[in-house]
């Protein structure tokens, strides 16, 4: 499935080819701080079928507790979470963050990460009132 | 309630009073495109309570389909977003992303905003398959 995304400000925009059945979520701590919510959302795209259209995102480097290094791509000017891949020169693949990506509403996750860490209300958000705008 | 928070880098930290029965989920569509996920978690901040500890983050101004503008924070080392405000100085009161809250597993959302634009897999999860760790 070919799908397309882009910053908030639009500075950065990339283009992907990606199998719909590989949508996951990541409840790990690194990704709760990283996204300041629940959780992470992400879909792979082989290197190959990834292209940055325009931009140049900033890569932030964590080390997790494996000690393996992973880079996380931001827009600098909005600060759009946009990818993130291993930190080498040429990662075999990228995990797009399925939030930037227009197709997003056709994306279901088929499994959730680390769910050790998980926000105990993430599972059943129908939490209390819902407004359908602010 | 007093809470702490911090950059994924450390280079930016803060601390703040709320109140934790007033912690919204928003699924608004530039939330989805800013956090990369589903939706945000936010909580005000107690007027006057939040405290910059360390560190100057990097501010993106965002204009709301109403004309309604909000200073978002964010760090320009680690690109975690941090908090939303009313533009200029000394805000009264500031929007806190939870997930960098040192407390966030005890604040557990009373309200979500924008339900129209959610992402329709996000409100219920009990069916998604569930590992502790991750798969390689």
């Amino acid at each position: 499935m070919k799908v397309t995304g882009r910053c908030h400000c639009g500075q950065i925009s990339f283009e992907a080819e990606i199998d719909p059945g590989h949508v996951a979520l990541w409840h790990c701590v690194d990704c709760q701080r990283l996204t300041g919510t629940a959780f992470a959302t992400f879909v792979v795209a082989r290197r190959e079928d990834f292209r940055l259209v325009i931009g140049t995102p900033k890569l932030y480097v964590k080390v997790g507790d494996s000690g393996n290094g992973s880079a996380q791509a931001f827009c600098e000017n909005c600060g759009s979470r946009l990818w993130a891949s291993a930190a080498v020169a040429e990662p075999g693949s990228y995990r797009l963050r399925v939030g930037t990506l227009d197709q997003r509403a056709e994306l279901l996750p088929a499994r959730q990460y680390w769910f050790r860490s998980a926000l105990p209300w993430t599972s059943d958000l129908p939490c209390g009132e819902r407004v359908e705008r602010q | 309630m007093k809470v702490t928070g911090r950059c994924h880098c450390g280079q930016i930290s803060f601390e703040a009073e709320i109140d934790p029965t007033q912690v919204r989920v928003c699924h608004c569509t530039d939330c989805q495109h800013l956090t990369g996920t589903a939706f945000r978690t936010n909580v005000a901040s107690l007027p006057g309570s939040f405290v910059l500890k360390s560190g100057t983050p990097k501010i993106y101004i965002k204009t709301a389909e109403s004309g309604n503008q909000r200073a978002h924070a964010f760090c320009p080392d680690c690109g975690t977003p941090l908090y939303a405000a009313a533009p200029g100085p000394n805000p009264t009161s500031v929007g806190l992303r939870v997930g960098t809250l040192d407390r966030r597993a005890e604040l557990r959302p009373a309200r979500q905003g924008w339900c129209r634009s959610a992402l329709p897999w996000s409100m219920d999860l009990t069916d998604v398959a569930r590992f502790e760790r991750q798969l390689q």
